[in-house]
């Protein structure tokens, strides 16, 4: 308790002093420029740029040993709690001694200054046990909150833990101030404190599980390997990365290759010592003798630092591979049993499930409890996956079987609004005006936002009262029910179309398609064997084998023609990388030279601009005008687009990365078309390892999609450049029922087809009717 | 290729096209292919494409309501746990399917009508003997006098021709009726009747009781006759005087054939047409059976008995022991049994008859009444589908026709269907303001151009919907009530005779008023909730928009039950031919100009005015077909005069004394087919969807405004009475 006195006073003393709770102030309370701005985009914004007092760089400082153990808890840089009623839940992993010695849970939280802090509360639970609550009042700086934990309440391996806040307005009864609410956790302030000195050891291979994230809530995992230069190694290498990767399974995990030992005792990193006794021994003097005469994978202590490591040696080469298959081999699955649920719950419990044809899930079973609410707008997530092979996006209906109800407040012209993945999909409205229970009233949402792997739905009920538009005060306050959504509500699957598509990316990010299931090792080819390199490739395949659920083999080829035939990965910096290669990935070999390095290389963009430019410029009239006006009136009343009413695709040029990004992923078929291409490549090497570790965050993972993917660290975000040509791969035993929904999602994406199709069926049915007519029955 | 091996391909083409039509595109593709579609069938219908070009169209508009009802059946039925929403959906549901079948049936039966047959005259010198059957159960002596004088006058040898009149108004039954009105009435009407047929040269037939009705009259009369083919004709349906000669060669053609059937052509307007003012303009609403649904179901040897205007051979009718009588559509009910004992049917298309349909609204409902419960009693004990000796086309040819009156059920149903959203908010379809676009309104053009398309020239667009809809409110009671009770209908007898003398609401008018209040009052509120609900606007314009079309038809049914007063009594038939207007002594040249069933009006050259005066007695004479050349006289009364320089304009009215008389106005009337089938190709223009659309809206208009003038007139005249 003393040293968590001593802390505070720490952070007390570094923050100025106004950072004092002020008192109630209308003044300062809204100033002119958040008013100004959209709603949803104004509050992250306005966080960022507001300075924090209240951090103290020594929190995120790595410790001295006297310092108590602690570990951070949130699985992103931050978490955000947003609207009337948020909460995000998540696990982590304890170790037995750190179940045993865990103490006290502490955070620190700001919130938007119209939060109204008599009526707003923010709850944290562990293990579904509320540990401690309080007003949400921290508008203008920063707070702490420190919750014991009562003893016992932890557990070894997996422990949930829950952040759910109420907000209200201070003074608004609106929809859209419902935006403005806001309660933010930064990473580097919420952790975990542990008593002893005992909690900071790992001992059995499990403890991997407990690596947890650090201040910014990510993983590292070093991998020392003295001689990893020597390609032979490579696979194994993989292997290992694969294996700690899908042990530790956290949200944002990069692997990084060294041959020298790094700063140890970093939180949210764990370093592995991978070589042969004689190798390691000048890294780590107390490798322990075994090493010597067999395999040996276990953890280890550094002399001074009391670090953990984990040695994985032995005698030789061979050992070495031995000890890192009793790690990997532990995360092996089989390939031809699909899983029934996808690993998401270091970032978001429930786990989500993956949905086949047919499948109906209750909202229990996806985390949604009943629930009666009170405010204007209530929102909750749901999460579940769909496989690689899902082709469904353009015809596709899941329903939402909804039980809910409300009371006669709510106005007709509330509506229920369904998003996936971030994007509109439905609206129902809420017309009965003596309010109404809903025995699973169908809704449907559209599958055009769906992706492969975990997607996150979300419905929200805008809740429309005569109150509200009166907005008396303190009636933004009420707890007065309006509003119940049931957990027997269902999310129901159809039968979907299922066959795969080449290239697509989303599949390979959202499942590792076709690299989980590929009956031969994945050929990799790294044009270096630098540590650089190495960490990038690590990194991007360990990523692969989470998405995919189980680790891969891989195999090191040094010419793309071994490939051939084979699903393979082609990792480096562009330079170096096989034109070949560039050019059946579709990417513009003239950039591979100079991109990133040069500046007046642009010839080939000007062009596109040039035209963009002079397009806009006769568009001042003509027939050409006429077209552009027609199409963007079609685009915008009927979502048809003149390219979908293509009946031969538009050919692709070849794709020139932009100066700005700094990694580029692509996909193709191999010359063969029998396989699957992917190209990781970066201007140099160190770019190379710093995109893929960005990347490999699973906000801008699950962006990478279509044919091509860009990352540009300037915005932080990845772009991606849609598969106009695809060749599709079946992936199921053929069926009738199957190719059916499949030309149904084939035949909606290529509009025009269909309409030829029907009209020359009709066509030829009206003549065989005529011929059949004149056979048929009398004559003259 | 062999037929089996056509229909296999045939098929195999049609499962390709059900395939691709039932995959689950999105709404996208549904829109750019109607827009594809609708284009091409446009094109195809401006272009006037006929023979493999119309089959290629109807497959075109087949195609999207094949993708309607897939759409409309997986994404649009409200959910089970919601009664109030399921029950009524699945009716709306079931009603527009129904629709779809019948659409389907229809597609089948007139997919290639067969070409009006080239004349096949009789052999000369191999003339069978017929025995023409006139039934009568209360037509006046007149009428009867006409038809009777018009089949005697028929071209055949005399002795190879014997004509019957059937008279069920004077059997022993009525006769001894214990009524004593009625009773004498029978008498008088026996001995009356007894007298014209003598003077006409006809057998007067009756029988002790009046048994099962029509086919039971027809069956007595078989038992006392022996001719080898036997004429039907009603009592107010008079033969052309080629009648004959027209129909029986075919009995020598096919040994099996049992029935030559030919078109009713009316003299006179039914009330629709009178009401509405279009019997001169456009086609009648029976041409659309006789013109191509009967030549439809010729193509696969389904047509069927119609009642009248038709042969029959008496072995065939002696195979079913006569005419059956279990329904009271005797005549499609006969036809279905021979039918399936596999005789034989032909159908000419060439009118070879002229009658009389009913004048009054009232009455109108009440034939329309008798042929919907008919069919339904054919439907419930004959089953058609099922029936064992039928062909499978034949099947479907009496599915079409007896399932068709079923239409009250589905028409009920789209009638009130807006208004459960409208007044209850009910959600009972489904789909957003895009869908309905993308698919009910492509459905709703696609239908009716194929409508048109079948149809054309025959049916002006929404008249089908017009007629229904009239029949639909006294209809579904009628319907409902055999339906429950298949045996209780009896035959009744529609009046024919009946004249309407002064403008009036027809006595049954009163549920088209209620009807048109309660749909205004729910256009009303739609337009009211446009305004006032913004947020589901787009799904009440398309609620309000079908409501606005029930309303336009509904507007236009008043003008239908708003009857107008008409001067003559009956419809004047245009001819042309010389004769003689004798007057006091003196003889002048005239022009018979058109005649009636009562009178006549001729152009007189010379005429002095002077003398002349209303009710004075004159004569025409003229050279009638039937004669032997000479010229022979017919009393008249003058009604009215007109002069236009040296021509006198001269209405009279037929004096008939003697039964020759009768022939001669009949040979007047009725001789002359030719200028039946003229009247009919005058009538016969396809206007086009738009064109028809704009010129129904401009009715609707006009009649609702008639309707609402004359209900406000009715308002105020009881008024008045009962002050």
């Amino acid at each position: 308790m003393n040293r968590v006195l001593a802390l505070l006073m720490v952070l007390l003393a570094g923050s100025p002093a106004a950072a004092q709770p002020s008192p109630f102030d209308m003044s300062g309370e809204r100033p002119a420029e958040e008013r100004a701005a959209p709603p949803v985009e104004q509050a992250p914004q306005g966080r960022n740029a507001e300075p924090r007092p209240g951090k103290n760089p020594e929190v995120s400082a790595p410790r001295p040993p006297a310092e108590p153990f602690l570990r951070f808890i949130l699985p992103s840089p931050t978490v955000s709690l947003a609207g009337e009623a948020d909460e995000r839940a998540w696990s982590i992993y304890l170790t037995p001694a750190q179940a045993q010695a865990g103490r006290e849970l502490s955070f620190a939280y700001q919130n938007a200054i119209v939060v109204a802090p008599e009526a707003s509360v923010l709850s944290v639970l562990v293990n579904g046990k509320l540990v401690g609550e309080g007003a949400v009042q921290a508008a203008d700086e920063p707070h702490e909150r420190s919750y014991d934990i009562p003893p016992g309440l932890l557990r070894t391996g997996e422990n949930e833990i829950r952040f759910r806040a109420r907000h209200r307005h201070r003074t608004d009864c609106t929809i859209q101030s419902t935006y403005e609410l806001w309660t933010e956790i930064a990473s580097e302030s919420a952790f975990i404190t542990f008593e002893g000195e005992e909690p900071r050891a790992l001992s059995a291979i499990e403890d991997i599980q407990a690596v947890g994230t650090n201040e910014a809530g990510r993983t590292q995992f070093n991998i020392v390997a003295p001689a990893l230069e020597q390609p032979s190694r490579v696979p194994v290498l993989m292997r290992l990365a694969q294996g700690v990767a899908l042990l530790g399974r956290m949200r944002s995990q990069s692997v990084v290759f060294s041959r020298v030992m790094p700063e140890l005792d970093k939180p949210g990193e764990l370093t592995i010592l991978a070589g042969t006794a004689t190798e390691l021994q000048p890294l780590l003097p107390s490798l322990p003798a075994e090493a010597a005469t067999g395999p040996i994978a276990a953890f280890a202590e550094t002399e001074p630092a009391h670090a953990p490591v984990l040695v994985l040696s032995g005698p030789d080469w061979t050992a070495v591979s031995v000890a890192i298959e009793t790690i990997t081999a532990a995360t092996e699955r089989p390939t031809n049993i699909p899983r029934d649920i996808i690993k998401t719950e270091r970032w978001r419990l429930p786990q989500t499930p993956l949905v086949f044809s047919g499948k109906r899930l209750r909202f229990s079973e996806l985390g949604v409890a009943t629930t009666e609410f009170s405010g204007r707008r209530f929102r909750t997530p749901l999460q579940v996956a769909i496989p690689s092979d899902f082709y469904a996006d353009a015809y596709g209906e899941a329903t939402i079987l909804l039980d809910a109800a409300y009371t006669e407040a709510v106005r007709p012209g509330s509506r229920i609004d369904v998003y996936v993945n971030g994007n509109i999909a439905t609206t129902v409205a809420l017309e009965a005006s003596a309010g109404g229970i809903l025995r699973h009233l169908p809704i449907n949402v559209t599958l055009r936002h769906f992706r492969p792997g975990a997607n996150l739905i979300e419905l929200e009920a805008v809740l429309l009262t005569e109150a509200d538009k009166i907005c008396a005060p303190g009636s933004a306050a009420s707890t007065e029910p309006r509003f119940a959504l049931f957990d027997t509500s269902e999310f129901a699957m159809p039968d979907f179309a299922r066959i795969a598509r080449r290239p697509d990316l989303a599949a390979t990010s959202g499942s590792a398609y076709p690299y989980r299931g590929s009956a031969d090792p994945v050929a990799l080819f790294i044009d270096r064997t630098d540590a650089d390199t190495l960490s990038a490739a690590g990194t991007f395949i360990a990523k692969l084998a989470v998405a995919g659920g189980r680790p891969m083999q891989i195999e090191s080829i040094a010419d793309p023609l071994v490939a051939d035939g084979r699903q393979a990965l082609f990792i480096g910096a562009m330079p170096q990388l096989p034109t070949m290669v560039l050019t059946q990935a579709g990417i513009d070999t003239v950039s591979q030279a100079s991109w990133g390095s040069a500046k007046d290389v642009a010839q080939g963009r000007n062009t596109q601009t040039a035209l963009d430019e002079w397009q806009t410029r006769l568009k001042g009239g003509g027939w050409r005008s006429a077209i552009i006006d027609f199409e963007s009136w079609l685009k915008e009343n009927f979502d048809i687009s003149l390219n979908s009413l293509r009946l031969i695709p538009e050919a692709e040029a070849p794709f020139v990365p932009p100066e700005a990004a700094t990694l580029l992923v692509a996909q193709s078929a191999n010359p063969a078309e029998n396989a699957t291409w992917t190209v990781v490549a970066a201007p140099s090497p160190a770019l190379l390892r710093e995109g893929v570790a960005a990347i490999a965050d699973t906000s801008r993972w699950s962006e990478v999609s279509g044919h091509i993917a860009v990352y540009n660290p300037v915005d932080d975000k990845v772009s991606a450049t849609p598969a106009r040509r695809f060749s599709l791969v079946e992936t199921q035993p053929p069926s009738f029922w199957n190719y059916r929904l499949i030309a149904a999602n084939w035949l909606s994406t290529n509009i025009l087809f269909y309409a030829v199709l029907l009209v020359s069926l009709a066509v030829v049915l009206g003549l065989a009717t005529a011929v059949l007519l004149g056979k048929l029955g009398r004559r003259t | 290729m062999s037929k089996a091996a056509t229909l296999a391909a045939w098929v195999v083409i049609s499962l390709c096209l059900v395939t691709l039509i039932t995959l689950p595109v999105n709404m996208q593709t549904q829109l750019v292919a109607s827009v594809l579609v609708v284009t091409f069938m446009a094109l195809i219908k401006l272009l006037d494409a006929g023979g493999k070009w119309r089959l290629v169209a109807l497959a075109f508009g087949s195609a999207m309501v094949l993708r309607y009802v897939y759409w409309r059946t997986t994404s649009t039925l409200p959910p089970v746990n919601q009664p109030e929403n399921f029950i009524p959906g699945i009716l709306l549901y079931l009603a527009e399917m129904y629709s779809v079948m019948m659409l389907g049936l229809s597609l089948f039966v007139v997919a290639m009508p067969l070409p009006p047959r080239p004349s096949r005259s009789a052999t000369p010198g191999k003339y069978p003997k017929v025995d023409i059957f006139v039934p009568s159960y209360n037509e006046d002596t007149d009428l009867l006098a006409n038809t009777l004088a018009a089949a005697k006058g028929m071209d055949y040898p005399a002795e190879k021709l014997t004509v019957w009149l059937l008279d069920d108004g004077g059997t022993l039954q009525k006769r001894n009726s214990t009524n004593l009105v009625d009773a004498q009435r029978a008498a008088a009407r026996h001995r009356e009747l007894q007298k014209l047929c003598e003077d006409l040269g006809v057998r007067y037939l009756t029988r002790d009781r009046n048994e099962h009705a029509k086919a039971g009259n027809l069956n007595n009369g078989m038992l006392h006759s022996n001719g080898e083919l036997i004429a039907v004709f009603d009592a107010d349906h008079a033969p052309a005087r080629d009648f004959l000669l027209e129909t029986v060669g075919y009995f020598e053609d096919d040994p099996r054939l049992f029935l030559v059937q030919t078109p009713h052509f009316f003299l006179n307007p039914d009330p629709l047409e009178r009401n509405l003012r279009t019997f001169e303009k456009m086609p009648s609403e029976n041409e659309m059976f006789y013109g191509i649904i009967q030549r439809g179901l010729d193509k696969w040897n389904a047509a069927f008995f119609c009642g009248s205007a038709a042969v029959l051979r008496r072995k065939a009718l002696e195979d079913t022991s006569g005419f059956s009588g279990l329904s009271i559509t005797e005549d499609c009910e006969t036809a279905l049994a021979l039918h399936g004992r596999g005789w034989n049917s032909v159908y000419v298309d060439r009118p070879l008859i002229a009658g009389l349909q009913p004048a009054t609204f009232a009455s109108f409902i009440g034939q329309r009444s008798r042929w919907a419960q008919g069919m339904m009693q054919i439907l419930m004990f004959r089953f058609p589908l099922l029936k064992g000796g039928l062909s499978i086309p034949q099947r479907l040819c009496y599915m079409s026709s007896t399932l068709f009156w079923l239409f009250p059920f589905s028409r009920t149903i789209f009638l009130f269907a807006p208004l459960f959203y409208l007044f209850f908010d009910l959600q009972i379809f489904t789909a957003s303001g895009g869908e309905f676009l993308a698919y009910t309104l492509v459905y709703m053009l696609v239908n009716l151009t194929m409508q048109n398309y079948l149809y054309g020239s025959f049916r002006w667009p929404w008249i089908s919907e017009l007629y229904e809809y009239a029949q639909t409110v006294h209809l579904l009671p009628a319907v409902v009530s055999v339906l429950l009770n298949p045996r209780k209908p009896t035959f009744k007898v529609t009046a024919k005779d009946e004249s309407v003398l002064e403008s009036r609401l027809s006595e049954i008018s009163r549920p088209f008023f209620v009807i048109f209040a309660v749909l205004l009052i729910a256009t009303a509120l739609a337009i009211y909730r446009v305004y006032t609900e913004p947020y589901k606007a787009d799904i009440t314009l398309v609620v309000g928009g079908w409501n606005l079309l029930n309303l336009i038809m509904a507007g236009c049914a008043l003008g239908v039950v708003s009857e107008r007063g008409e001067k003559a009594a009956s419809r004047r038939v245009k001819v042309s031919r010389r004769c003689e207007f004798s007057f006091g002594e003196q003889t002048y040249p005239a022009t018979i100009e058109n005649v009636s069933a009562h009178g006549a009006r001729v152009q007189v050259y010379g005429l002095p005015t002077d003398g002349l005066l209303i009710d004075t007695k004159g004569h025409i004479r003229f050279e009638p077909y039937s004669g032997n050349g000479s010229f022979e006289t017919l009393p008249v009364s003058i009604r009215n005069i007109e002069t236009d320089g040296d021509l006198t304009i001269v209405g009279c009215r037929y004096l008939p004394e003697i039964a020759r008389h009768h022939s001669l106005v009949a040979d007047l009337i009725f001789a002359n087919s030719q200028q039946w089938s003229e009247f009919q190709r005058m009538r016969r223009g396809n206007p086009g969807l738009v064109r028809g659309t704009f010129w129904f809206l401009w009715l609707a208009l006009y009649q609702m405004n008639r309707g609402l003038i004359y209900f406000f007139r009715s308002v105020k005249t009881e008024a008045g009475a009962s002050k």
